[in-house]
């Protein structure tokens, strides 16, 4: 008995832990010898005070608001990290359990205090939080890098794309150079043409010969520039629109001789044209002309021949398809040209509606078709789409905005008028170039009208005035003193029934509204035909 | 009966007390703000940053109560709250019980608090280094992990359940303030039960409360440490009862 007692208390005293009994008074009763060593005092040092006296301050008061009250109400407490101050002053961190034991009555007779020596633990601990500092640091310091660096990447991306952006306008800038050389070239070849004619013309007719054939010469040199100057103004999105209400279907069914013609007999021509197609507002000539590009470009990438599709159909562009292609929602009228040719690479495709871009050989491209395809498409608020691969053909997709009023029969069709238009009434002829109005006027003459010429505004408000008979004013737009409209105005509140033809070769003018010409006025593009003036004149003055 | 605990308690530390007075009383036991079960979300560091936000809340209880002429049982940090309530608006409550009240813990020239400023800011730096008096390893479990079932869902689900940051902040206006010269205005009759060994609020802060509280008594248990209400729920239910049955002169006459 007395070997195990004396076992017991070994074990007591030499536990590889404090053990420390406190009274239900709180008071320490008993304490072990490993308790007494780690705080350096005598066990009678110990007995009789409170287990808290021997806590640091942030210790005790801990235990008296937190853990006495916690071990008061559910009997014991685990594990509470807590710092004895040793008798010296220096600390030793611990961690506490402690155990309330009571009697069959339920009353408190002592309380179990076990305390483990943790300053290798709180060690840890700190190390451990430490570490998790360094590390959530180290984190932040990451993101922040990795912020740093997308801004630097957005900052690089933004300097690559103003470069490239500034190679592109180079390129542009050298092919506008190219071009507009290529543009002289060909003027001057026309010009050349039309002044050879001319001058033959001269020569022959003092001889008094034939001279048809010269003139015949002048005036397809004439032609073809006027129609290169076309070109360049529709992709520059300047060209007067005469729209009116189109059926895409007709169109395309008025133009299969032309097509046919065009695409040669090595391509198969197919239309897939959609019943109860919606119509379309549009310049009847430049959408023919669209259409007419499509099919040339289709041509010559299938030079081994193919097949050629054109397909029309009503179609609804939403508002999210409208969001991403910036173009309005709704209805339009869709016109695609497919083509089973050569296909376009992804950079072809990236650059096929730059002016001036071609890939084909010097003379046979100009790189303004599609130009031409997408001034016209956005000018009349459409869209436009591009699919194609290489190898697989190429389709090309116009979107026209549906024009839902009444179908309106143009009234004159310029292939229905007259060809020939004489008349004898007076008309006075504004101009303010020299030789145009000398031109003009004799055409006029030829035609048999009395001319009476002007060379600005205020000499033509003269005129009016001084000859009662003018039926017909014709007037260049663009004037040096008041621009054509003005004296149209002003020649109208003269002379009410005045008849007015405007003429110009440019027509960012103010005969055009947005662009497009105004209801009721009437305009003779330059150069004209003497056809055309006279066809002009002569429904003017008969209407 | 308006019961409101202290400072690393909920409350749960008047379990031994309120019964006692159950049948003669109508009972109120509530949480402070950002302790115990209550909503977390409704903590406001300004309105909290002095004792009056607390105040205010006990006036709001007892508003949405219709209480007037109870009486206020605060413990520790709490009885300085109730007094401060009681201030602003005098008919709540005719007594005040006021365990362990401290008016100001750091000491002054010829004030003792029980502290030294060092002593509170050790304290405050302590907690401010998130041991909160548990271990590491324990505090995610003491903070409402339960997977250690020894613990009792009780404590895990409101005893000592504070959010660490809301206990520092709690801890800073308990131990930072100055109350003194409210005691001076309180009018309501007082009664300040203090304990023996009572580290956090020494008996002699106790008996300063009294000294400057007109209307009150003092009583000194035989109790020790700060919660007598848990460690002596008797003895403490025995002085309430005294004093509230007693008139002013018989009350002064208790203890020691
Ligand atoms: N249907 C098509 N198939 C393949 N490539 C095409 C097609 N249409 C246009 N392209 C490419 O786009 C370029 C530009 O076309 P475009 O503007 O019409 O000018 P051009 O026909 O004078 O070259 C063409 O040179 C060609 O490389």
């Amino acid at each position: 008995m007395n070997q195990l007692i004396e076992d017991l208390e070994d074990l007591f005293d030499n536990a590889p832990c404090g053990y420390v009994s406190t009274g239900p008074g709180g008071h320490i009763i008993m304490a072990n010898r490993i308790f007494a060593d780690w705080l350096g005092r005598a066990r009678s040092d110990i007995i009789g005070r409170r287990f808290q006296d021997f806590l640091n301050i942030a210790g005790k008061m801990y235990y008296e608001t937190h853990f006495a009250p916690l071990m008061r109400m559910q009997g014991f407490f685990h594990e509470v990290a807590l710092d004895l101050v040793r008798a010296d002053g220096s600390k030793l961190p611990v961690l506490v359990n402690a155990v309330e034991r009571r009697d069959e009555k339920g009353a408190l007779s002592f309380v179990r205090i076990t305390i483990f020596n943790a300053s290798d633990r709180r060690r840890y601990e700190r190390e451990l939080l430490e570490a998790r500092r360094c590390a959530e640091k180290a984190n932040a310091e990451l993101q922040n890098l990795n912020r740093t660096l997308e801004e630097r990447i957005a900052e690089a991306v933004e300097a690559r794309m103003k470069s490239e952006a500034a190679l592109r306008q180079a390129q542009k800038m050298e092919a506008v150079g190219q071009l507009t050389g290529g543009i002289a070239h060909d003027f001057n070849n026309m010009l050349a043409v039309v002044f050879s004619a001319l001058n033959l013309l001269e020569r022959r007719l003092a001889k008094g010969e034939d001279v048809s054939h010269f003139i015949a010469a002048a005036k397809d040199g004439a032609g073809r520039a006027a129609a290169l100057t076309q070109r360049l103004l529709a992709f520059s999105r300047q060209q007067a629109l005469a729209p009116e209400p189109i059926c895409a279907n007709q169109m395309v069914a008025g133009m299969s001789d032309l097509l046919h013609h065009t695409l040669g007999e090595m391509v198969r021509l197919e239309t897939v044209l959609a019943e109860d197609l919606w119509q379309v507002l549009a310049d009847k000539n430049v959408l023919e002309n669209v259409v007419l590009n499509l099919a040339i470009n289709a041509r010559d990438a299938m030079p081994h021949g193919g097949r050629l599709v054109i397909e029309t159909a009503n179609s609804h562009l939403d508002e999210a398809y409208g969001a991403e292609h910036d173009v309005k929602p709704g209805q339009y009228v869709m016109v695609a040209v497919t083509d089973t040719g050569v296909g376009m690479s992804p950079e072809v495709m990236a650059k096929a509606f730059d002016p001036f871009f071609t890939t084909k050989e010097p003379g046979r491209g100009t790189g303004l078709g599609l130009s031409q395809v997408f001034g016209f498409v956005k000018q009349s608020e459409g869209h436009i789409t591009v699919n194609s691969a290489l190898g697989r053909g190429t389709s090309i997709t116009i979107y026209l905005p549906r024009y839902s009023g009444a179908p309106e029969a143009r009234n004159h069709s310029e292939a229905q008028m007259p060809v020939c238009g004489n008349g004898s009434e007076t008309v006075l002829v504004v101009e303010d170039d020299e030789q145009v109005l000398t031109l003009t006027a004799q055409m006029l003459r030829d035609l048999g009208y009395h001319v009476v010429e002007a060379r600005c505004g205020e000499e033509a408000l003269g005129a009016l005035s001084a000859v009662p008979a003018i039926g017909l004013l014709f007037t260049d737009v663009v004037m040096p003193d008041i621009n054509g409209l003005r004296l149209a105005e002003a020649a109208l509140e003269r002379r009410p029934d005045l008849k007015i033809l405007f003429t110009t070769g440019y027509s960012r003018d103010a005969v055009v509204h947005n662009r497009l010409l105004d209801p009721g006025v009437n305009l003779l593009q330059k150069p004209a035909s003497l056809e055309q003036l006279a066809a002009k004149v002569r429904t003017l003055l008969d209407g | 009966m308006v019961f409101a605990h202290g400072f690393g308690c909920d409350q749960n530390m008047w379990r031994f007390v309120w019964p006692a007075f159950a049948e003669e009383y109508r009972i109120v036991l509530f949480d402070h703000v950002g302790c115990g079960g209550s909503d977390l979300r409704a903590y406001d560091i300004g309105k909290y940053a002095s004792l009056e936000g607390y105040a205010d809340d006990v006036i709001a209880i007892c508003r949405e109560l219709d209480l007037t002429h109870s009486i206020f049982v605060g413990h520790s940090v709490s009885a300085m709250i109730g007094a401060i309530a009681s201030i602003q608006v005098p008919e709540l409550f005719d007594e005040l019980i006021m365990i362990g009240p401290s008016p100001r813990y750091i000491d002054d020239d010829d004030y003792t608090g029980g502290f030294s400023e060092a002593q509170v800011h050790e304290l405050l730096e302590f907690l401010d280094d998130n041991h909160m008096g548990w271990s590491q390893a324990m505090a995610p479990v003491i903070m409402g992990n339960p997977d250690r079932p020894e613990l009792g869902q009780e404590l895990a689900n409101s005893f000592c359940m504070t959010d660490p940051e809301i206990a520092k902040r709690f801890a800073r206006v308990t131990f930072l303030s100055d109350n003194r010269a409210d005691l001076d205005r309180v009018t309501a009759r007082a009664l300040v039960l203090q304990c023996h060994e009572d580290v956090i609020a020494p008996p002699a802060v106790g008996a300063y409360v009294h000294q400057r509280v007109s209307n009150s008594a003092f009583v000194l248990l035989n109790a020790t440490g700060h919660c007598p209400n848990l460690s002596a729920p008797e003895e403490t239910i025995l002085a309430m009862k005294i004093f509230l049955a007693g008139e002013r002169s018989a009350a002064q006459n208790v203890g020691p």
